[in-house]
């Protein structure tokens, strides 16, 4: 008996070995019917090796490893299904109007590190032929990606985008020695989000948290965890944002002239030790990972208020029972002035490997860059990944004006897109995220719960390793 | 009598059985809420619950869904068929050629040899980030990229196997290879005609090794696949275990899909499993 | 049993050497050549593609090293993980085998097929169930609150002891069941009746353990530590999935960081990355050599 289930086990993969062994791979079970075309891409054996990964038919064409050979076919690799992944499409659709023939070929990467670490393996094998025409790359990692592998990319000089029309903040991101690399998607424009229902029964109304300072707000926010045991902020402290958005919000930068501005920068200490008070006294919750942050905090309706990059507003949304009774605002501040900054977000550029660039440029420039595809790109952008536009004239669309009901009536599109142009542009580093973490550690050795170290050593010691890192 | 004393003997056992059920209790358990997990909504998951809940079918239709948005030519069948297909041409490569390879070093071993075994070892210590870039050099100057050759040269000879093979052989019976060298048979015959069907719980044994570190492989086939069609199970789940929002349902149905075949693979090998281990040891 | 090949010919010495040489030389070229490039790259510095060489030539190893805390504390935790997990999970094993080895005891098959069965789920699922486990809200903290044994939820990834422990359990939890049939598969070698002559010589359940059943089994315990200490050195997929290295890198491996230091961060650090994990290289092979001498005199 055993011999036999062996011998089966063994013929059944000698049987696929030798499939794989003369022309092509075994289809897999579930979709017999294109077996044929199965065993032409899914994974060639040696023979369809020797040709070059590009040489293979169109079938093949969409995905990371590589482009299409089809005149009208442009081949982009991206992240987030529920996200930027409904932009593209929408944009495909768009650019239909004026070519017909257009096809995008979307394919799908679990993160921008997959999209990071392809570019970094291409360059240093020297083969960019690897690449799709377009990658949806992170805007926090563009300058070094650039200034590091110089020939990955083809910049967008002459594509006829207007850039008066984005805010300037988004921008500075992408732009390079003066040359223009990116076409923008999302607008990270931070907001913060607070449940009425909650303020209310704390006896406070959303003008209460508008325009106010930190102080005020830990005052609140102690108020709040009193009286309702909920938090008023809380964060991913895996990657703890917080930092860099308040500063923004104050209009200053972590980083001075290439360096870290930490130690001796006042404002800097004053805005961690607000974290470091709100952690200690149960106003900002700081959780261990992105799904407890999500998932726990803010799904799991621990909190009233939420802070980030407008692509958080999906998240809250999928509370049904909360509908109506959020509302959301600018940002504290030291002075009690009204805090404006951004977070996270992406864009697109055009690599090496990309021999239509014309084509690509011309797609750019007609959905993303504020053509005339642009409308219709950026509301069903809106409409089915909640991507919200950093085009200006993009924004004015009527979509953007409407009411949601989800944020009691507050037409928050045509806010966040005003928010966003009142962000001050800061400088940025190749180092953005060593910092981070860094200083993710240093608040979290500061806090009670981490051994209340003092927060002044603890920004001392990271300065010095971000130093360290950056003479490697 | 005879009864009396085996039912003695069974209760002196009670602590050794009330010790293998806590252990085999928290050994289950996990996979047994991922099985359940695969059945619920992200919320519910979220809040802990343990037991099946009605969301396997929707959590299926939207795994077959989020698998086939991955790219052009990609769906759920495509990333288990490739997982298969690599992890089945790299368990019978590996177990081919070390088997030759551990017969070699044992059955005609001399100080060289013995030597050169000592050297190979040193390639277990290897971690696997350091060749990470150097070896995708290689591949892509070889055109292996998103090919069986590429994902699987790195792996099919292993030290470990070797190894364990050269252990397992040293039961290979001898006398039988000296009688058919008389005979006139080739070096060659003998390991085909002889060797091999003798030692295939050996066989057997590495074979589940292999396959299972095959399937489970993530680092590697991560880099050397950029195609996304060319690409993984293990490549699926991580791509859907990021995004703004996830789905923990559809995640878990994946986890699912992610462990079955190896968990079924060593149901039913686990016999030979064990005899293959134990000559290694011997 | 081993028979030393005297009748050995020239013509089957070609052929032996014919049969290691296709595997022998994969390695070679899969492993030694990639780890030769990576040391010629460990003398550099930089990132990205713009490397160029260290002056002083071994700035990686002599200055960049001991002085990034970072890595000498992913060196500490790595070693925690391996004093506190290699030991529990090798005699865990043993005792397991031990018992199972019993004729007496039933239902063997169903208890080894259960506790080897953590080990055919992946790497990247069991993280992403131990993570959900023992998330603030997860399953964990509702049973024991649920049982009264904690009034508020622990926070498990959240601090730096319980996070470690977190990882020691996933790692206990996922290989246990494979060094155990190793141990079992030892076992089988031994004759079961010395088991049963100890008894008579009045010996109990723990010195016959450690007089019987450790010493015989001392080959396949070399083995199964030098598989466990090179494994866990090398840990890698429970750092980045259960707890990210968090908090605050204070659980991060070595194999992680250095994973960082090369892809993670967006700044490609290839030639100080390829140093520490030279660094690692060389630990592996020094613990290695340890144990295989222990092995050895003892014998």
């Amino acid at each position: 008996m055993k011999k036999k289930v062996l011998a089966v086990l063994l013929a059944g993969v000698m049987t696929a070995g030798m499939l794989a062994g003369c022309g092509g791979a075994a289809a897999p079970a579930a979709d017999a019917g294109d077996a044929a075309q199965a065993t032409e891409e899914a994974a060639g054996d040696e023979a369809v090796a020797e040709e070059a990964p590009e040489a293979e038919g169109e079938e093949a064409a969409a995905d990371l490893g590589g482009v299409s050979e089809d005149p009208n076919t442009l081949t982009v690799a991206a992240w987030d299904a529920n996200f930027n992944i409904p932009a593209l499409e929408a944009a495909a659709e768009a650019f239909k109007t004026k070519n017909p023939d257009f096809k995008l070929e979307i394919n799908t990467v679990s993160g921008s590190q997959d999209v990071e670490n392809a570019v970094t393996n291409a360059a240093s094998a020297g083969d960019y032929s690897t690449l799709p025409d377009i990658v949806l790359f992170q805007d926090h990692y563009i300058q070094q990606y650039v200034t590091n592998y110089p020939d990955a990319w083809q910049d967008l000089e002459g594509a006829g985008i207007n850039w008066d029309d984005f805010g300037a903040e988004k921008l500075s991101y992408s732009t390079i020695e003066g040359k223009h690399y990116g076409a923008p998607v999302d607008n990270g424009t931070a907001i913060f989000a607070y449940r009425t229902d909650i303020l209310e029964e704390c006896g406070y109304t959303i003008d209460d948290v508008t325009g106010i300072t930190w102080d005020k707000w830990l005052e609140i926010g102690r108020t709040v965890k009193e009286k309702t045991g909920k938090y008023l902020l809380s964060m991913d402290h895996s990657g703890d944002d917080l930092p860099y958005m308040f500063m923004q919000a104050e209009g200053l930068s972590q980083w001075k002239d290439g360096k870290p501005d930490l130690v001796g920068n006042e404002t800097y200490q004053k805005i961690l030790q607000v974290i470091v008070d709100g952690a200690n006294d149960g106003v900002i919750l700081l959780c261990n990972s992105w799904s407890e942050y999500t998932d726990e905090s803010i799904v799991g309706d621990q909190v009233a208020g939420v802070m980030n990059g407008n692509w958080i507003i999906p998240t809250i949304k999928q509370v049904e029972e909360n509908k109506g009774k959020w509302a959301l605002t600018t940002i504290p501040t030291l002075s009690g002035a009204e805090g404006y900054a951004a977070n996270g977000g992406s864009s697109l550029y055009i690599t090496a490997n990309c021999a239509k660039a014309d084509l690509a440029k011309e797609f750019l420039a007609y959905t993303f860059g504020g053509g005339e595809g642009s409308m219709e790109t950026y509301d069903n952008a809106l409409k089915n990944g909640g991507v919200i536009t950093c085009c200006i004239s993009a924004g004015k669309s009527s979509v953007y004006q409407e009411p949601d009901e989800y944020f009691n009536g507050q037409p928050i599109y045509a806010d966040i897109v005003e928010m966003g142009a009142h962000v001050p542009v800061v400088e940025q580093n190749d180092f953005h995220y060593n910092l981070r973490t860094a200083i993710g550690t240093a608040i979290t050795n500061a806090t009670t719960a981490g051994g209340g170290a003092d927060l002044a050593t603890e920004i001392q010691t990271a300065q010095d390793d971000i130093d360290r890192q950056m003479s490697l | 009598m005879t009864e009396r004393k085996s039912s003695a003997i069974q209760r002196r056992l009670i602590p050794s059985y009330i010790f293998l059920v806590i252990v085999s209790f928290f050994s289950v358990f996990p996979i047994f809420w991922m099985i359940t997990a695969a059945t619920n909504n992200t919320v519910d998951i979220a809040r802990g619950k343990i037991w099946f809940g009605n969301q396997a079918v929707t959590n299926f239709k939207a795994l077959l869904e989020a698998a086939s948005s991955q790219g052009a030519g990609t769906s759920l069948g495509r990333f288990l068929g490739n997982s298969f297909i690599y992890a089945a041409s790299q368990t019978i490569l590996c177990i081919f050629l070390c088997s030759l390879a551990g017969y070699g070093f044992e059955l005609y071993h001399d100080r060289y040899k013995d030597k050169l075994f000592g050297v190979l070892l040193m390639a277990m210590m290897v971690p696997q980030v350091a060749t990470l870039i150097p070896l995708f050099t290689m591949m892509s100057k070889l055109g292996f990229l998103n090919t069986i050759p590429g994902f699987m040269l790195p792996a099919i000879s292993t030290p470990f196997m070797i190894m364990m093979f050269r252990q397992n052989s040293r039961n290979f019976p001898v006398q039988i290879m000296e009688a058919a060298r008389i005979d006139g048979e080739s070096e060659w015959k003998i390991f085909f005609t002889m060797y091999m069907p003798i030692m295939r719980s050996t066989y057997a044994a590495a074979a589940v090794i292999t396959f299972m570190n095959a399937w489970n492989a993530y680092m590697w086939p991560r880099a050397v696949m950029t195609k996304n069609s060319a690409q993984t199970m293990q490549i699926l789940l991580t791509n859907l275990s990021n995004g703004y929002v996830i789905d923990y349902g559809l995640l878990m149905m994946a986890v699912l899909f992610c462990s079955a075949p190896t968990m079924i693979i060593f149901f039913v090998m686990q016999r030979q499993f064990a005899e293959g281990i134990t000559g290694a040891v011997k | 049993m081993r028979k030393k090949g005297k009748s050995v010919t020239g013509k089957q010495q070609t052929a032996g050497w014919a049969f290691l040489a296709p595997a022998s030389l994969l390695i070679f070229i899969m492993s030694f050549y990639p780890m030769v490039m990576a040391f010629i790259t460990s003398l550099k510095t930089g990132s990205g593609v713009k490397l160029k060489w260290g002056d002083p030539l071994f700035i990686n190893y002599i200055k960049n090293i001991p002085a990034d805390k970072t890595f000498i504390r992913s060196m500490g935790n790595t070693f925690l993980y391996l004093i506190i997990e290699v030991p529990v999970m090798l005699i865990l094993a043993i005792i397991l085998a031990q018992i199972l080895n019993n004729p007496d005891i039933r239902f063997k098959g169903i208890f080894r097929t259960m506790v080897f069965m953590p080990c055919a789920v992946s790497l990247v699922s069991y993280s992403l169930i131990f993570r959900s486990l023992f998330a603030r809200e997860g399953l964990v903290n509702s049973v024991l609150s649920g049982m009264g044994l904690i009034s508020e939820n622990i926070n498990w990834l959240g601090s730096t002891g319980t996070a470690r422990a977190v990882i020691i359990i996933g790692l206990i939890w996922r290989w246990t069941g494979y060094n155990m049939v190793f141990y079992l598969a030892g076992l089988q070698n031994i004759d079961y009746q010395v088991y049963e002559a100890a008894k008579i010589d009045g010996a109990n359940g723990w010195k016959t353990f450690w007089r019987i059943t450790v010493p015989l089994l001392k080959p396949v315990i070399v083995m199964t530590a030098i598989m466990s200490i090179n494994g866990t050195l090398q840990l890698f997929d429970e750092s980045v999935n259960l707890t990210n290295g968090g908090p605050a890198n204070t659980s991060i491996t070595m194999s992680h960081y250095i994973w960082n230091e090369a892809f993670g961060q967006g700044v490609g650090h290839f030639g100080y990355a390829s140093a520490m994990s030279f660094v690692i290289f060389i630990m592996v092979a020094i613990l290695a050599a340890i144990n295989l001498k222990v092995g050895d005199t003892r014998d």
